[in-house]
């Protein structure tokens, strides 16, 4: 009988358990059905911006009170994913965090809604700056508006003002006297490195933006289709980064992806390490005043060509609620979030009105970024992130590939080569099926 | 016949048979713990000390990591959930996996094989195979974004396997104990409630413990299935702390502390149980 008793007491325990976890927490709309609920993606939560869009969600409901936003934070490593399936299942979010290396994907498989008419209509029109538009209506394929531009990034060079200064030497204005640099500070008993390179995740795209920067080549194809990325100027530059490995950089570079660059960067081996705006914070919150930034130099011709990734926003097809999703977007971009946001994580903001800000006139590095990449003669090249295969290329392929040329096992050139043919065959492709 | 240590005095015996035994069994074996420990050690080292320390020892010690994640970055409610829908997966799969596995090895029934090797072909399937239609599914039950999704799937997922450990278990049960008991008076339920249940402890314990740790660390389900922050479980809170610029290194640390904790309280608590479990029938007799 004692068994029986145990059975049934077991099952009601079990009842017990299902009874609690019965609740499944999903908000509803409360308030006799006015409220509206806005679902927002955020495409890169962690624990530098989740708390900067939780206080931005915040403000939006004080001054909306019929809507509520619920965040949902994704990181970037798993975002791609998630966009993907919610589309196959029909189950899109409201509102997106959008890259434009995620643009080409979700506007390819038609998910996001044009917003072109929205913003011609809204307060916003002729405050976002006209580059990051143009970048963000090239990423999607010249088809549309698809993200509101909410930040554009900028490849940069930290490197440590400290030792710069104690060694006489003042940042470098061109990709020689950075390598010359490079070689001064080098000092390997010390275990100290002039340069480090990206041979890990990244190092494709990283490399192929050193390469531009210096040849400034500023468009990806020929008007024949071609990809200019073996152009000679590009191939001598890959050339000059791969002399670079173990003289002025640490052997583990070959497999060194963005951390362990900062990781060393920060504890002495290596005095400057590229990245781009988004280290911003931690690079300040590491070394304060030791760090100092410049951007990519120029090539012997004295131009430098800048690749212009910016950070957005979608407003998803799907939404059920799609005009209080777009408020949700325009507060967003508006002056004061813009601006806040853009401060936070030390990157350009969208709207023009935040350069008159007293944090973006005092921002060193952000500023001359912003200057720079708003100025009418700069050069823009825009990588073809609408190309199905760009990321297998860029990724998947070329950082094997740039890998074997570090360990000269290859040369730049059939390296630089490899990538621009597969570029050539998927532009191609793209042409064939878009026109 | 004579040999190396039967000319040697008593005493050089032993230290040469401890030379090679340290050779042979504590050098290996003490190159593996240190690849098994350090990693542990590096985790709670930067979980115990000050953020930007270098120090190779966890001192001077800090729990201020433990509470960032804990009330800071939500891990509370994290643990919580995890918990829940470990322990519900457990009881669904250790049910049905008895249910299953006790039909399996008592009952001869026609297609028996065939169901076996389909069940063993479900382990050839990955999950992320399974995703899109699983999402379908939940969608149409309105469970995305309710736990029930994730203890659903995961028990799915992990029944196959578990019957089939149960069946192995219940056949080394002898039939002749619930056959005696049969005839003592006791229905088929009874029987086994009263005379095969107490003896398939280890197995219960293995399939339930290996049902526990599967749940508890699913990232892909959790952070396909569910949405909302008050629903999320350890794994993809631990994904959280890592920014695709920034990593709380301390941050990151505490929240593996918190998230392998139960996982090896259960392996300590059942471990007797589990090498019973894998060693049960091995020798007849």
């Amino acid at each position: 009988m004692s068994s029986i008793l145990r059975t049934t007491a077991a099952a009601l325990a079990a009842l017990g358990l299902l009874t609690a976890c019965s609740s499944t927490g999903s908000s509803t709309d409360a308030g006799g059905g006015a409220k509206v609920t806005v679902t927002y993606w955020d495409n890169n939560a962690g624990p530098a911006r989740t708390p900067l869009f939780q206080h931005l969600i915040d403000e939006f409901e004080k001054a909306n009170p019929t809507i509520t936003v619920k965040y949902v934070g994704v990181t970037s490593s798993e975002v791609a994913e998630k966009y993907n399936t919610a589309i196959a299942s029909g189950s899109t979010p409201d509102v997106g965090g959008v890259t434009t290396a995620l643009l080409a994907s979700l506007t390819a498989q038609k998910a996001l809604a044009p917003l072109d008419d929205l913003y011609a209509k809204s307060s916003l029109n002729g405050r976002l700056a006209a580059n990051f538009l143009a970048t963000s209506k090239a990423a999607s394929g010249g088809k549309g508006l698809f993200q509101l531009p909410s930040s554009g990034n900028q490849d940069v060079i930290w490197y440590r003002a400290d030792k710069f200064k104690a060694a006489g030497l003042a940042a470098p204005k061109t990709w020689d006297e950075l390598f010359a640099d490079a070689a001064k500070l080098t000092d390997k008993g010390a275990n100290q490195y002039g340069f480090t390179i990206r041979g890990g995740a990244g190092a494709g795209f990283q490399v192929l933006s050193e390469a531009y920067a210096y040849s400034g080549v500023a468009e990806m194809f020929d008007a024949s289709g071609r990809s200019t990325v073996d152009d000679p100027k590009n191939v001598a530059l890959i050339e000059k980064i791969a002399a670079q490995y173990k003289t002025t950089t640490p052997e583990a570079d070959v497999s060194n992806a963005y951390p362990q660059m900062l990781a060393q960067f920060q504890a002495n081996q290596v005095m400057m390490v590229h990245h781009n705006l988004g280290s911003t914070k931690d690079v300040k919150t590491a070394l304060g005043d030791k760090v100092a930034g410049f951007l990519l130099p120029a090539g012997p011709d004295g131009t430098s060509v800048l690749a212009n990734p910016v950070d957005g926003f979608g407003l998803f097809k799907n939404s059920k609620h799609q005009a209080q999703a777009w408020k949700f977007i325009e507060f967003l971009d508006s002056h004061a979030s813009n601006s806040y946001w853009n401060e936070n994580v030390g990157q350009i903001p969208a709207n023009t009105e935040a350069y008159a800000d007293e944090w973006y006139a005092k921002s060193g590095i952000t500023k001359e970024a912003g200057d720079l990449l708003n100025a009418s003669g700069t050069k823009l090249v825009q990588p073809p992130v609408y190309l199905p295969q760009y990321s297998k290329i860029t990724k998947t392929d070329a950082e094997p590939a740039f890998q074997k040329v570090l360990l000269g096992k290859t040369s730049a050139a059939e390296f630089a080569k490899g990538v621009a043919d597969a570029l050539t065959k998927a532009q191609a492709d793209y042409k064939s099926k878009n026109g | 016949m004579t040999s190396a240590t039967a000319v040697l005095p008593p005493a050089a015996a032993r230290r040469g048979e401890r030379g090679s035994r340290f050779l042979r069994l504590f050098l290996p074996l003490g190159l593996y713990l240190v690849f098994t420990v350090v990693p542990f050690y590096w985790m709670l080292l930067f979980a115990l000390r000050p953020a930007g320390s270098a120090s190779l020892l966890p001192w001077p010690l800090t729990l201020e990591h433990f509470g960032t994640v804990w009330n800071d970055m939500g891990f509370r409610v994290y643990f919580q959930n995890s918990v829940w829908i470990a322990l519900l997966t457990l009881l669904f799969v250790t049910f049905f996996a008895l249910m299953g596995g006790y039909a399996l090895a008592r009952f001869e029934f026609r297609g028996r094989r065939l169901f076996m090797l389909a069940l063993l072909c479900t382990q050839f399937v990955p999950g992320a195979m399974m995703l899109i239609p699983l999402f379908n599914i939940f969608q149409t039950l309105d469970l995305i974004d309710s736990r029930w999704s994730l203890i659903i799937a995961e028990s799915t997922f992990q029944l196959p396997l578990a019957m089939i450990l149960m069946s192995g278990f219940v056949r080394n049960v002898p039939v002749e104990l619930e056959e005696s008991a049969m005839v003592d008076g006791c229905g088929r339920i009874r029987a086994f409630l009263a005379v095969v249940l107490p003896l398939l402890r280890p197995g219960i314990v293995a399939v339930g413990s290996f049902a526990f740790i599967g749940s508890w660390n699913n990232f892909l389900f959790a952070l396909m299935f569910l949405n909302d922050p008050e629903l999320q479980t350890v794994p993809v809170g631990l994904q959280t702390t890592i920014g695709e610029n920034t990593v709380d290194f301390g941050a990151l640390a505490a929240g593996g502390v918190v998230a392998a904790v139960p996982v090896v309280l259960v392996f300590a608590v059942v471990q007797k149980y589990l090498v019973q479990g894998m060693s049960a029938g091995a020798v007849k007799g």
